[in-house]
């Protein structure tokens, strides 16, 4: 290999392990217990053909039975429970979910048909994919002793609402109907996939040790021969990368085309390594608000950015505040941003994407350079956009069962109950103690749902 | 019962207060064993639903389980039935004209909501179903899809519609529906559920709180029995006093705390005020503009100040119609009304 080429193939995919032999294989849980990944996902593909071999055999049968029988006395098809024939691994990005797929195909000899979240996965596109080649056997297979398949679903938890619309019942009934076993992965927890966590099992896959990392990295330095990083910079993307083993192969590879010597210039260049982490939206609020000075400087910033601009803006929302402490520049920034919200909705609504400019220059620059007169420089603390407005149509669980234990009495809508009946309850509750102990034993309030009234 | 205005809600079409002649014309339909489409228009809190639910009651009998549904046009679909509807269905190609083939949707609230149950035969020796829609005016666009399922199941399944403002229903369907306008309750058929009230549950009640009662709660009588359970009633009467005593509990404190902050320039502490009205009260974005209306109608400010106010409110509200995110348009209201205070 030479020169040149050596930087053309990422290393992540260089270094991908072959088998599962050669890797590291995080540990994973599930259900709060330890396991062997490795051995549990062997151990579901080889039970999965077992039961499968056993279903077809079975429908096979009762095929045969059918095509002589009176239509009354016809048996129903089996099918795989959905549990055995699909498993969820779920951990942060980076750790290796995918790779011990791989893996672990490489080593059974089977094929893997992967579907991501840069496919675009709505209904038809999922079937045409997965449906057919999950079902039946290719003409080819008929021909030559074929390779078994394995399906992975990554990048589960990308699938969004209207993009990829009737996804999540179509991967449903895939499970339902699959001939090979499937495998999907996900980075976060997402309740629009609810029905999905609650069909089968899920791993909880955790990220490799600092020794191991270190073990791998070292083998990569060595392989590719690399001597101008010191252990300073190891540490240094190490600790920007927290477990995250692809991000940190990627910002050893970039690191190793630096040639840069001046050290304060290297940090420079290795912080900015970007990827997607709440790091480094943190570190583009500071910047939006402490350093830019121009509009094209605050153009740039969140355009360089792989954050999405959707999530990027209820940040800026939340930390506007704190930033920006005069009350007129607050105001201004404000009126920035109202109005970058409601060019954003019209965007959405209408598909008036002409309008996406005045978006980017407002919710950014519109909103970092009111304030830049009265900047404070000093260190801000960023916090998370834990207030979403959606949630106040929604009802926590205590709550749900006190609008369910009203409406058994008095038949109101959830929404009149929270509007009308519970404002009186607590004015009524407030009166006096026996007013509570009345209302709670008429309700038959549990501790919770009484600390609700009050 | 505990609560006063369920023990005083009417149990039939007989025992609703006033509004006689409303009742003679349901009652009509009954004895007919048949009725039209029905509209019923009037305020808030003056008693539709439960006429409607009382009638349909009454009518259907003792099938009235199984052959009456209520549903709320102004409710979201959730996350479930938003997948349970089957979003696109096809024109059959057999069919010859330039819609062959074509994708058709049905909006997902009138699929889950609506159409199972109209479609669905009658259970029982009754004419038809009955089906009410409340705050129907919040259909919006959906009101087109309804108005060819009342055609089509009209002879399966009668319809109420329920609704606050006749203006948001679009003509088709106030033309299929026979109009009611439900009148407040008079003060005289008022003043005796009061005086039954008083009898009942051994208060005095003074003259004068009846008429005020009236008036401040605008024949509302849900809100106004919950005014007088709450009164004190140690001396055994309720004056005038005592009202206004219970009248001043009901004010949303919060909401004056939130105008207060802000007219202060308190930002942090408006906004975690706000957050937390919305979450406690589960106000969509209007009404908390609404409330907000409301309150600072009442303060002492000039009618400058108030025109100002009522103008950045009315922008919030404008924007927030379009926007994607209330939080944002709340804070920049706040942060408006701030630099107002500033100068004022």
């Amino acid at each position: 290999m030479n020169e040149k080429d050596k930087f053309k193939i990422p290393w992540v995919e260089k270094y991908r392990p072959k088998s599962i032999k050669e890797m590291a294989i995080p540990s994973a849980k599930v259900k709060g217990q330890k396991v062997n990944l490795a051995e549990e996902l062997i151990e579901f593909i080889k039970i999965f053909f077992n039961d499968i071999e056993k279903i077809n055999r079975f429908n096979q049968e009762i095929r045969v039975f059918n095509r002589n029988a009176q239509e009354k006395e016809q048996k129903k098809e089996k099918n795989l429970p959905q549990e055995k024939a699909a498993v969820l691994l779920e951990g942060q990005p980076g750790i290796g979910k995918t790779s011990i797929v791989y893996a672990i195909a490489n080593d059974l000899n089977m094929e893997v048909i992967e579907t991501n979240a840069s496919d675009t996965r709505t209904r038809d596109t999922l079937e045409a994919k997965l449906k057919e080649s999950s079902k039946s056997k290719g003409i080819m297979d008929f021909i030559s002793e074929s390779k078994k398949k394995l399906i992975l679903i990554d990048e589960i938890d990308g699938i969004y609402g209207t993009k990829d619309r009737g996804a999540v019942p179509t991967i449903l009934e895939l499970i339902k109907s699959t001939q090979f076993p499937i495998i999907m992965c996900a980075n976060e927890y997402k309740t629009s996939l609810q029905s999905l966590y609650n069909a089968i099992p899920r791993y909880e896959v955790n990220p490799l040790s600092k020794s191991e990392i270190l073990k791998i990295i070292n083998k990569i330095i060595e392989r590719e021969q690399i001597e101008s990083i010191s252990q300073e910079d190891l540490e240094l993307i190490m600790g920007k990368n927290e477990g995250d083993l692809r991000g940190l192969i990627n910002d050893l590879q970039a690191l190793s085309q630096i040639t840069d010597e001046n050290p304060i210039e290297r940090n420079k260049i290795i912080l900015s390594l970007h990827r997607d982490t709440t790091k480094e939206i943190f570190g583009i609020i500071r910047d939006l608000f402490q350093t830019v000075n121009t509009l094209n400087e605050a153009r740039d910033l969140t355009n360089k950015s792989d954050v999405d601009y959707n999530f990027l803006y209820k940040w800026i929302n939340e930390n506007l505040p704190s930033f920006i402490q005069n009350k007129n520049d607050l105001t201004n920034a404000f009126e920035n941003l109202a109005i970058a919200d409601q060019i954003f909705g019209r965007i959405n609504k209408n598909m008036q994407w002409s309008l996406l400019p005045y978006f980017y220059d407002l919710f950014a620059g519109g909103v970092a350079l009111p304030g830049i007169e009265n900047r404070s420089k000093g260190f801000k603390t960023v916090s998370f956009p834990r207030y979403s407005s959606s949630t106040s149509y929604s009802f926590n669980i205590s709550e749900k069962s006190l609008i369910q234990k009203i409406q058994a009495k008095y038949p109101l809508s959830e929404i009149e109950v929270f509007r009308d009946f519970i404002p009186f309850l607590r004015i009524f509750i407030s009166i006096s103690r026996r007013n509570l102990k009345i209302v709670s034993d008429w309700l038959e309030l549990d501790a919770k749902e009484k600390k609700l009234l009050k | 019962m505990p609560i006063w205005r369920l023990k005083y809600l009417p149990k039939t079409l007989d025992e609703i207060w006033g509004r006689k002649s409303l009742i003679s014309r349901l009652k009509d339909f009954i004895e007919k064993k048949n009725l039209p489409h029905l509209l019923f228009i009037g305020s808030e809190g003056i008693g539709k639903t439960t006429i409607a639910k009382l009638f349909a009651k009454e009518f259907l009998n003792s099938y009235f389980n199984a052959n009456f549904k209520l549903i709320y046009a102004d409710i979201p679909l959730t996350q479930e039935e938003r997948s349970l509807a089957k979003s696109e269905a096809y024109i059959s190609t057999s069919k010859i004209g330039s819609m062959a083939g074509r994708k058709i949707t049905t909006p997902a609230f009138i699929q889950v909501k609506v159409k199972p149950f109209v479609q669905l035969k009658v259970i029982g020796d009754i004419p038809f179903k009955i089906l009410v829609v409340k705050n129907f005016e919040a259909l919006g666009s959906n009101q087109q899809g309804f108005r060819r399922l009342m055609e089509i199941y009209g002879s399966n399944c009668r319809m109420i519609l329920i609704t606050t403002k006749i203006s948001g229903i679009i003509d088709p369907i106030v033309s299929r529906c026979q109009l009611f306008l439900i009148p407040q309750i008079d003060f005289n058929s008022f003043n005796k559920l009061f005086l039954k009230i008083s009898s009942n549950e051994n208060v005095e009640i003074e003259k004068d709180v009846i008429k005020t009662l009236y008036k401040i709660t605008d024949g509302r009588i849900s809100k106004a029995i919950d005014l007088v359970q709450i009164c004190d009633k140690s001396d055994g009467i309720i004056n005038l006093n005592t009202l206004f005593e219970s009248l001043k509990k009901f004010k949303i404190e919060e909401i004056e705390k939130l105008i207060l902050a802000s007219f202060k320039g308190d930002f942090i502490k408006a906004r975690n005020l706000f957050r937390n009205i919305l979450s406690i009260y589960k106000y969509n974005i209007n009404d908390f503009f609404q409330k907000i209306l409301e309150v600072i109608n009442k303060l002492p400010l000039s009618k400058y100040a108030k025109i100002k106010l009522i103008n950045l409110i009315a922008e919030a509200d404008f924007r927030a119609l379009d926007g994607r995110d209330v939080d944002i348009q709340i804070s920049s209201l706040i942060s408006k009304i701030s630099i107002f205070g500033e100068n004022m």
